[in-house]
């Protein structure tokens, strides 16, 4: 048969019959038929008992010998022919070959035939692609006949189970065929049932044989899921089906933990080539194959949602959030090693980016925002892993750029608006701001303003000779400035070609100004567009600021503890002991890896608290640190606090890596499972101390710093606060250099790291009550307006339950973008890559909560709440004091922005910033800042600046920096002035 | 200024919609009127901008982008001033310069009633800090607050002083509306006209109906400024402007029938009126 096959699928199969008479045919098949039925007949057993072969116990009848078995092979070769050339009769009618085919039952003869013959796999084969053949080249339809269909079922439940792959490859294939015949005539579905049930159960014996093929690798799964799938988009019509396929397969059991399945083959740890890498790309993970395997059947699973019933789909959402998030990928991400987790994370950012049917996504995103493991919220976990050094806050950061890019009511409303609900950020006096526009750009103006005047000479130069440019090109207007702006604004109506060619004149930074405006328009007003089915517009009015107060239901119980926490590590820093500064310096190294796995409950019950066993990390601690370091800033502490802190994970990475060096077999070098690292060195230990008692000296200062502040309140002046702690900071940070090079020198340790590390950590909650009074103050609302008495914290040792809710805190995401922010300087390039892109993603978001906090600088906020301006102006003067006192460093920064420009170009001619306007944003994850860097786009890229690595942070920070600014200003400016009309466009 | 008096009036004025859309020319129509967008119809300014005025700041930035500033805070008016959605009055902010803007304004009813006067806004270039926007009428209409020789409008008289953050342009233009439904005579840039409205009504009626004739009957000149965007009226041809008109009416329905139209790209679970995630009732996870 596999000759007839063969020949059969040559197209001058039909040439051979055309033009011969119908009658013709029926005769030449009847007689074949005779033919074979006489050779059937001959070994029926019902018929004839013996048969011919008397021989081997084997067989039931006999062999059947090879003549006879190839002659009836002949013979149904030629009917098939003429069975599948054959026209339907007048008005639908079967055709006379037919007519006799289902009368004489010849197919079911047929296959009882070959059943009684050595049913090998090439036999099935043979007779799978026969049907897949006669299904799909017929001219009548075949599969409203019983005895068509019945023993084309008969022979696929023969086919199921132990089948080879060769059998499952044809068998997928000709279920595929059935599939997209049943999607053109659904009116055959009700047939398929009904043979079912001949059989047995009734079963949907199709759909049932394709389940097993779900998660295959390769052309099989693809056919097999391509099959479904068009089922699936029946059962969307068809409740019997869909009914049917929830209730009696186990189709979306199979597929969801399917996922968890091929999930847990997928590389543990990623091999991470560069440190800018932060994201799984489509070319990435396409050359791995479990990945690929995994996400064909995630977006298999996201195409049934698509089209499935309702039931079917809802059925599948639930499947996958209890089969698979919850069970998998939860724990996955409070694996114990810092890749491993880094690595389920990058999953999941792809994971998010992949899925597109909003039910679906849905399902993650309820996951992310509203479970819990191990009584953490998972997006608690993830926010304080952005405060990660190393790769894993990079990758999470691209994971909330990810869901940023969503524009999400729900993921927004968690992540930041439920904490600016309440406006309790600002004074009461402001919230009829919220709503209110910047008519004349005063906050564009006052962005722009924090421009350091190390780069202001580079602009201004870069100016005239942009200016010089655009009076060539004027157009006879009267002056220069005007000449600039003209030319500049008829570039945009240029055709793009011609777009290109000019700004590759101009070099001038501020050439890119309109480009930022340009962009900062099209993305706010995609955001619009996006955020039209939001329920609410969070204008500080709807939802009223009064409905959400974090209750102390939801909230209470999270918050006392993590306050709890928080008083840990202000203690800590309390501490005068040199073994105490152990724990401290646990403490902190704790609190970056808060992300990780721990065991327990971090309760104050423990205690060794973790060294030896993970114990999970509880979020709430983390909000805690970020509620604690908004306390701070009243105290004047907040930058030194965040500064050292980063310092001493940095210090203890370092110190790890030395203690490697020496190969000291006693000291396994790795990091514990929660990520404490092993060495300590004494030395440090005393300077930290130090530090800390320094930096509570600052107190009275930044102090007095803020009452001036508060008194005048009207006309705020943060810069006056932000000065005088920045140069605290200042101060450490050259302490902290010392600090550095001491270790340096003095590295390993490997002795006292042991000690350290096998020290039961004993609890520090013994000065609890301190801190809770300390914190209880300043959390107080009440009392907030009148801080006085730096020292004497006794005197604000109220009850320690004090509810804490009421203080302004604008929510743990917020702080810790703001505190990376503030770190800039230190931040490789890509991470200020990621960070910019969030915070300029947000501040496009049109809600008047959103934007007032972001953007508008007039807005007087409470002493606790850090604002975005605040964090940049504290940046600007860390760059001028560099700058001030690192005299090569504005040089280094011109030379830096010719760079960026020279990507600027090369970003224009490879990508025509014009062509966003037509381009799909789908979830915003189009454009990525890091993909444009020359190094990633270009091939003949420039070469990177001769700049010493250790200044390098530094001077690309400044130029990113400034170029923020302008993109910030940009957004602002676009907001005055967009149109919130629906008719827009 | 009576804003409220102006307010209610046009509420009875709707009936006339469909005969002002015939004589005003697409570009004035609803669909246009608004904001343009900004790269392609963004209008350089003719003078260089007082930076002494609006900058605060002596380092430069702003300096250099102050032209954004000016520019951005009038687009800010402009927006302001379509939001008001004053019945009776178009205006399109100029190609060459963003400081000076066209517009038209129909007077429905009163004395005035069918007048259409085109008149140019023109606005300080040290704006918000200046002195209030002018506004020039292109025939000088018969009216008691409107120069007969140049066609100036005396809306100083509204505006004593500019205030920043409390005086927009959309109050201006809804005073140069108001003065045609409520003749004021005191202190007058046209004593004729206010000494006929006091004394001798009848007269002055029908001077009015021959300014408002003589305006109707330069509707279809020339703009007065060769600007890509000033308004220009031309008789009503099918060929061009039913088309236009047809869309306007269809177009109204689109707001209301949005929510349901194409999947836009935003996501939200959240039920109207609460602040919990995922509180939607088809809420699909039963988790």
């Amino acid at each position: 048969m596999a000759s007839f096959v063969a020949r059969a699928n040559k197209d001058n199969r039909s040439l051979i019959l055309k033009g011969v008479d119908p009658e013709t045919c029926m005769i030449v098949f009847k007689n074949h038929w005779a033919q074979v039925l006489k050779i059937l007949e001959k070994h029926d057993p019902l018929r004839s008992t013996g048969g011919i072969g008397v021989g081997g116990g084997g067989l039931r009848f006999g062999p059947i010998p090879g003549d006879e078995a190839s002659a009836v092979q002949n013979y149904v070769e030629h009917m098939l022919l003429l069975l599948m050339e054959e026209e339907s009769g007048q008005v639908g009618s079967m055709g006379p070959i037919l007519e006799f085919v289902v009368t004489e039952n010849v197919m079911e003869k047929l296959f009882l035939w070959s059943l009684r013959r050595e049913f090998t796999d090439d036999m099935k084969i043979e007779q799978l692609k026969m049907y897949e053949m006669l299904v799909v080249q017929s001219q009548q339809p075949l599969l409203h006949h019983k005895p068509v269909l019945k023993p084309l079922m008969m022979l696929l439940s023969s086919c199921s189970g132990t089948a080879t792959p060769a059998v499952e490859a044809a068998l997928v294939i000709l279920l595929n065929q059935l599939c997209s015949i049943l999607a053109k005539d659904p009116s055959i579905l009700e047939l398929f049932f009904h043979t079912s049930e001949d059989q047995g159960a009734a079963n949907f014996l199709i759909f049932s044989l394709l389940i097993p093929f779900i998660h295959c690798e390769g052309i099989v799964g693809q056919q097999a899921r391509d099959a479904l799938l068009l089922i699936m988009s029946l059962s969307a019509e068809n409740q019997v089906v869909a009914k049917h396929i929830a209730e009696n397969t186990y189709f979306c059991p199979v597929l969801a933990t399917g996922l968890s399945g091929l999930y847990s083959s997928l590389p543990a740890k990623l091999e991470v080539h560069s440190e800018e890498w932060h994201c799984l790309q489509r070319e990435d993970w396409i050359l791995v194959p479990a990945l690929v395997q995994f996400m064909n059947s995630l977006e298999f699973c996201n195409a049934v949602i698509q089209v499935a019933h309702p039931t079917i789909r809802t059925q599948l959402v639930n499947y996958i959030y209890n089969g698979f998030l919850v069970p998998v990928l939860a724990p996955a991400l409070h694996k114990l090693t810092l890749e491993e987790v880094m690595t389920t994370t990058v999953y999941l950012e792809l994971f998010l980016r992949t899925v597109t049917e909003p039910a679906l996504l849905q399902t993650f995103l309820c996951f992310i925002l509203l479970h819990q493991h191990e009584n953490v919220h998972i997006l608690d976990t993830l926010v304080s892993r952005i405060n990660t050094p190393f790769q894993l806050g990079t990758v999470s950061l691209s994971l909330f750029r990810t869901l940023i890019g969503l524009h999400c009511e729900d993921v927004m409303l968690q992540l930041i608006l439920r904490y600016l609900i309440p406006c309790n950020h600002m004074m009461l006096s402001q919230r009829r701001v919220v709503r209110e526009r910047d008519c004349y750009s005063v906050s564009a103006a006052k962005i722009l303003a924090l421009t350091p005047s190390c780069i202001s000479p580079v602009l201004s130069s870069a100016l005239q000779k942009h200016q010089a440019n655009c009076i060539l090109q004027s157009q006879g207007n009267d002056s220069c400035q005007s000449n600039t702006k003209g030319s500049k604004e008829e570039q945009y109506a240029l055709d793009s070609q011609e777009y290109s060619r000019i700004v590759g004149y101009q070099k001038g930074m501020d050439a890119s100004y309109l480009h930022y405006l340009y962009d900062a328009r099209s993305n706010i007003t995609r955001c619009i567009k996006a955020c039209r089915v939001w329920s609410a517009p969070y204008d500080g009015e709807n939802p009223p600021p009064e409905r959400l107060q974090l209750g102390p239901a939801e909230e209470g119980g999270k918050q006392a503890e993590s306050s709890q926490r928080a008083c840990r590590s202000q203690v800590s820093s309390d501490l005068t002991t040199g073994e105490k500064t152990h724990l401290l310096e646990l403490e902190w190294d704790d609190s970056y890896d808060t992300g990780m796995p721990s065991g327990g409950d971090g309760d104050l019950s423990e205690g060794d608290p973790g060294l030896k066993e993970p114990t999970p990390v509880e979020p709430p601690r983390h909000i805690q640190e970020m509620r604690k370091n908004a306390i701070m800033l009243i105290k004047g502490s907040y930058i030194e606090e965040s500064d050292f802190q980063d310092d001493v994970m940095v210090y203890n990475l370092i110190a790890q890596k030395d203690a490697q060096a020496p190969t000291v077999p006693k000291q396994p070098p790795q990091p514990l499972s929660n990520g404490l690292t092993t060495t300590e060195n004494p030395k440090a230990v005393v300077e930290q101390k130090k530090i800390v008692s320094l930096s509570r000296e600052g107190h009275p200062v930044s102090r007095n710093g803020k009452l001036n502040d508060e008194r005048r309140l009207s006309e705020p002046d943060h810069n006056s606060n932000l000065r005088i702690l920045s140069m605290d900071g200042d101060d450490l940070i050259s302490q902290y250099d010392d600090l550095l090079k001491g270790l340096g020198a003095k590295s390993g340790g490997p002795a006292e790291a042991e000690r350290a590390f096998v020290d039961p950590v004993t609890p520090m909650e013994e000065d609890d009550v301190d801190f809770n009074a300390f914190s209880d103050d300043m959390l107080d609302p009440d009392r907030l307006p009148s801080p006085f008495g730096p020292k004497s914290r006794a005197v604000y040792s109220v009850s320690a339950s004090t509810r804490i809710q009421g203080a302004p805190f604008t929510g743990p995401f917020v702080s810790v973008l703001l505190s990376r922010l503030e770190n800039m300087l230190e931040n490789s390039l890509h991470v200020n890559l990621l960070l910019t892109e969030i915070i300029a993603r947000l501040a496009a978001y049109p809600q008047p909560l959103l934007r007032s906090f972001l953007l508008n600088t007039n807005m007087v906020f409470q002493p606790s709440v850090r604002s975005l301006y605040q964090v940049l102006a504290a940046v600007k003067n860390q760059i001028e004091q560099i700058a001030a006192t690192k005299k090569d460093i504005p040089a280094l920064v011109t030379e830096a922005q010719q760079y960026f420009l020279s990507r600027d170009d090369s970003k224009d001619v490879v990508q025509d910033p014009l062509g966003a306007e037509n381009g799909q944003w789908v979830q915003d994850g189009g454009e990525n800042r890091v993909q444009l860097l020359p190094s990633n786009k270009l091939k003949k890229a420039p070469p990177l600046p001769k700049i010493p690595s250790q200044a390098r942070n530094v001077v690309f920070a400044t130029v990113l920096y400034t170029e923020f600014l302008k993109e910030l200003a940009a957004i602002a400016q676009e907001h005055t002035i967009v149109s919130y009309m629906p008719t827009e466009e | 200024m009576s804003t409220s008096t102006g307010l209610k009036r046009s509420d009875s004025e709707d009936k006339c919609v469909q005969g002002e859309h015939r004589t005003s020319p697409p570009r004035t129509s609803y669909g246009k009127k608004q904001l343009p967008s900004i790269p392609k119809n963004a209008v350089p300014i003719t003078k260089p901008i007082s930076l002494a005025a609006s900058a605060q700041s002596t380092n430069g930035t702003h300096a250099s982008y102050g032209p954004f500033y000016l520019e951005y805070s009038l687009l800010a008016e402009f927006t302001l001033m379509i939001k008001q959605k004053l019945p009776g009055i178009y205006v399109q902010p100029s190609y060459r310069s963003a400081l000076m803007w066209f517009g038209v304004i129909f007077i429905r009813h009163g004395l005035y009633q069918d007048g259409v006067f085109k008149f140019s806004v023109y606005i300080p270039d040290n704006y918000p800090d200046g002195n209030c926007p002018r506004v020039v009428f292109d025939i000088p209409v018969f009216h008691p607050l409107v120069d007969p020789v140049s066609g100036e409008l005396d809306v100083k008289r509204a505006f004593t002083k500019w205030r920043r953050n409390h005086n927009h342009i959309w109050q201006v233009l809804m005073y140069a509306r108001t003065v045609f439904y409520k003749i004021q005579t005191v202190d007058p840039l046209n004593p004729e006209a206010a000494v006929l409205y006091e004394n001798d009504v009848q007269l002055f009626k029908s001077k009015v109906v021959d300014s408002v004739k003589l305006c109707n009957s330069h509707l279809f000149d020339q703009p007065k400024m060769d600007d890509p965007y000033a308004i220009s009226f031309s008789p009503w041809n099918p060929a061009v402007h039913e088309e236009a008109r047809e869309r306007m009416f269809t177009f109204k329905r689109r707001p209301d029938e949005h929510p349901k139209g194409m999947q836009v790209s935003g996501l939200s679970w959240v039920k109207p009126g609460s602040t919990q995630p995922f509180s939607k009732d088809d809420h699909i996870l039963q988790a």
